[in-house]
C-alpha cells in the first residue's frame, strides 16, 4: 500500500495543454477516480502516474518518494488497459505469470499466486484459453489478474469497462471494487462514466480542461458541488435562479432556503437544485405545462416547461406521480425537505 | 419486381461481371501461355480446334534438368534466403522501434519506404554500384552483391507487412503492458512483440522469396545469373521449355504462397492484415 501525489504536474502536447497545475493525494488504499469529459486530461494524468509520458514541471511521489523521472518498469505499478492487452501468444496463466518471471519469483511462489489470482478472478474454467478464446470480461478479469499478480503499490486502470456491454461492466464494476478493497491496493481508476466512478470510489476527482475541479467523496460530490460545472456534470441538476433576502436566506422556487453562502438583500445567485428536490403539484392555474412524464420504475422523471424557470427536470416517487399527464398545467415548489441549497454562482 | 429488387439484381450481375472480366485479364494470357509451351503444335496452328492436341511436358523436363538452369536456381533460392534475412534483420526492429517509442516518425517512415519504387533501377544500380566498386570491389563481383539491392527493391512490401502487424497486435499498448510489469526492452521483443508477429513476417518473407525469384532488372544490369535471367537465355534457344519454365516457376511460387497462408491459418494467425 503506498500514498500518491501529484504535485503541480503540468503537460502540454505542442499548443494544447493537458494538465494546468494539477496537484491530487491520495491516501494509502483509497480508490480514487478521476472522472471527466473526453480531453479533460484523467487519461494523461494516469500516464504520467505510471511513467508513460514526462511531465513539463511537476512531481509524482509515491511513498514519499520522487518518481518523476523513475521509467515504468522501475516504478512497480500495476495497470489495467482499456483493451485489455493481453498477449495473444500467451494463455490466461502465461499473461498472469509474465510479471512474476520478470520479477524472477521461485517458481512454486509463482504457482501459488497464479492459482490465487486464478480463484480470486473466478477464472477456473478459463485459465488455459488464448485471450482470442475469451470474451471481453474474461479477458479484463485476466488483465485485472495480471495486475495485481505482482503486488504492485498503486493500481491504474485506464477506462477498464469501456469496451464492455452494460451487464458485464456493472458486474466486472463490483468485482474490481470488492478486489481492491480485499488487497488493499491505492487505485488510481480512470473513466468518464459518473455512474461507474459514483458507484466505486472512496473518492471522485472531476476534472476540466486539464484541472482538477472538485475532489470529494461521491455523496459530497453530488450534494455539494463545488461548482457549475461539477453540478452539471454530475447527474442531472437545475438551474434555478436565487433571489438574496435581506435575512440571509434565498428565494428558490418560491421557499426562502439557506444557502451554501449567507445572502444579502437584492443580490442574486444561481442554485442547483437536483430533480429529486422539486416537487410537481397540479394547479389548473399553474405557471408550468407537464411536457413528459417518463415511467423509470421507482421513481418517475417530469419534465415541466415552467415560464420562469424554462425546463425543469422533477424526480418523483412513482406511486405519486400517478395524476401527472403531459400538457397539464402545474406549479413547481421546492420539496418541504430541502433544508438548504447550493450556490453554483451566476 | 420493387425498383430495390432491381437495383440489387443489377448490382449482383455487375459484380460477377467485373468478376469475370478481371479474371479473364489474369487467366488468357496464361492459358496462351500454356498452349504456347507445353502444346507441340506450331504457333499459326494454335486453334480452338487443336485445343487437345499435342500436349507434352517434355520442354519442361529438359528444361529442368538444365545443369545451368540447376545453377542459377541454386543462386536464386540463396539469394530468397539472405534477401529475407537482410530485411528482416534491418526492418523488424525499425519497425517496432518507430512503432512503440516513436510513432510520431510513422507516417515519415512509411513514405521513405517507398523510395526504392521511386527511383528507377538503372539509377540505384550505377549509384550503388559506382560506391561498391570504390569500397569493396569484390562483393560487387559476386553473386552476394545483389542481396542489399533485393532486400532494398522488397523494403515497401516488407515494411507495410510488419506495420500491419504491429498495428493488428496493438503493439503499443502490450508494450506498455509489459512495461508496467517492469520487463526490460529485450524482453517486450523476445518474450512478447517477436512472437505476436510471426504472421507478418512470414507474409514479409513470403513477399520478399516471390519478388527476388521474378527480379530481372538488377541480375541483368550487373550481369549475374539468377533464375530469371537464365530463364530469357535459356527462352533464346528453347522459346517453349523457357516460357514453360516460366509458368512452372510461376505456379510453384503462388502454390508456396497459398501453403505459407494456409498454415498460418491453421495456426490461427490473421494474414488479412499481412498483405497476403
Amino acid at each position: 500500500m503506498a500514498t500518491v501525489d501529484l504535485i503541480g504536474i503540468k503537460k502540454a502536447f505542442g499548443p494544447s495543454v493537458a494538465l494546468a497545475d494539477f496537484s491530487l493525494s491520495i491516501a494509502s488504499g483509497e480508490l480514487v477516480c478521476l472522472l471527466g469529459p473526453s480531453g479533460c486530461g484523467k487519461t494523461t494524468a494516469l500516464r504520467i502516474l505510471a511513467g508513460f509520458e514526462r511531465p513539463d514541471a511537476g512531481q509524482v511521489v509515491v511513498e514519499g518518494r520522487d518518481l518523476s523521472n523513475d521509467p515504468p518498469e522501475k516504478r512497480q505499478f500495476g495497470m489495467v488497459f482499456q483493451d485489455y492487452s493481453l498477449f495473444p501468444n500467451m494463455t490466461a496463466r502465461e499473461n498472469i505469470d509474465f510479471g512474476l518471471k520478470v520479477q524472477k519469483r521461485p517458481a512454486a511462489e509463482r504457482t501459488q499466486i497464479i492459482d490465487r489470482m486464478i480463484e480470486v478472478t473466478a477464472l477456473q474454467e478459463h485459465a488455459d484459453k488464448y485471450p482470442h478464446q475469451m470474451s471481453g470480461g474474461q479477458k479484463q478479469r485476466v488483465a485485472l489478474a495480471r495486475a495485481i499478480a505482482t503486488s504492485p503499490k498503486v493500481l491504474l486502470l485506464d477506462e477498464p469497462l469501456s469496451a464492455l456491454d452494460a451487464k458485464v461492466r456493472e458486474t466486472l464494476r463490483d468485482e474490481i471494487r470488492r478486489l481492491q478493497l480485499e488487497i488493499g491496493v491505492t487505485t488510481v481508476f480512470v473513466t468518464h462514466d459518473q455512474h461507474e466512478a459514483l458507484a466505486i470510489a472512496d473518492r471522485v476527482g472531476v476534472m476540466s480542461n486539464g484541472r482538477l475541479e472538485q475532489l470529494a467523496p461521491p455523496r459530497e460530490l453530488y450534494e455539494n458541488p463545488a461548482n457549475a460545472f461539477v453540478a452539471s456534470f454530475i447527474g442531472t441538476v437545475n438551474k434555478m435562479p436565487a433571489a438574496g433576502l435581506d435575512d440571509g436566506r434565498w428565494q428558490v422556487l418560491g421557499r426562502a432556503v439557506p444557502g451554501s453562502r449567507p445572502a444579502t438583500g437584492g443580490s442574486s445567485d444561481i442554485a442547483a437544485i437536483r430533480p429529486e428536490q422539486v416537487a410537481v403539484d397540479p394547479a389548473e392555474d399553474g405557471p408550468a405545462v407537464v411536457e413528459s412524464v417518463s415511467f423509470l420504475g421507482p421513481i418517475t422523471r417530469v419534465i415541466v416547461d415552467d415560464e420562469g424557470h424554462g425546463r425543469v427536470f422533477a424526480d418523483i416517487i412513482s406511486a405519486d406521480a400517478a395524476g401527472l399527464s403531459p400538457s397539464q398545467r402545474v406549479r413547481l415548489r421546492l420539496r418541504d425537505d430541502v433544508a438548504d441549497v447550493v450556490l453554483i454562482g451566476e | 419486381m420493387s425498383v430495390g429488387v432491381k437495383r440489387y439484381r443489377v448490382g449482383a450481375i455487375l459484380k460477377y461481371v467485373f468478376l469475370v472480366a478481371v479474371g479473364a485479364y489474369f487467366i488468357v494470357p496464361m492459358l496462351a501461355m500454356a498452349r504456347f509451351a507445353f502444346q507441340a503444335v506450331p504457333m499459326a496452328l494454335l486453334t480452338p480446334e487443336k485445343l487437345f492436341s499435342g500436349w507434352s511436358f517434355s520442354g519442361l523436363g529438359t528444361a529442368l534438368t538444365d545443369p545451368e538452369i540447376l545453377s542459377a536456381a541454386k543462386n536464386s533460392l540463396m539469394l530468397v534466403v539472405l534477401a529475407i534475412i537482410l530485411n528482416l534483420v534491418l526492418l523488424v526492429p525499425l519497425a517496432i522501434v518507430t512503432e512503440v517509442r516513436n510513432p510520431g516518425l510513422r507516417p515519415y517512415l512509411t513514405a521513405f519506404t517507398l523510395l526504392p519504387w521511386v527511383i528507377p533501377p538503372i539509377a540505384l544500380v550505377v549509384g550503388v554500384a559506382a560506391t561498391f566498386r570504390a569500397t569493396v570491389p569484390w562483393f560487387l563481383a559476386s553473386i552476394f552483391s545483389l542481396v542489399p539491392f533485393y532486400a532494398l527493391w522488397a523494403m515497401p512490401f516488407t515494411y507495410r507487412a510488419l506495420d500491419a502487424g504491429l498495428q493488428a497486435i496493438n503493439a503499443r499498448t502490450l508494450y506498455e503492458a509489459a512495461r508496467s510489469m517492469g520487463a526490460s526492452l529485450g524482453t517486450i521483443i523476445f518474450k512478447v512483440l517477436l512472437p505476436n508477429m510471426r504472421a507478418s513476417m512470414v507474409a514479409a518473407s513470403a513477399l520478399t522469396a516471390a519478388m527476388v525469384l521474378g527480379e530481372f532488372v538488377f541480375a541483368s544490369l550487373l550481369l549475374k545469373r539468377t533464375l530469371p535471367t537464365e530463364m530469357v537465355n535459356y527462352q533464346r534457344g528453347d522459346p517453349r521449355g523457357g516460357l514453360a519454365l516460366a509458368l512452372f516457376v510461376m505456379v510453384l511460387t503462388a502454390l508456396a504462397i497459398g501453403l505459407v497462408v494456409r498454415s498460418l491459418r491453421r495456426r490461427g494467425l490473421n494474414v488479412q492484415t499481412t498483405g497476403l
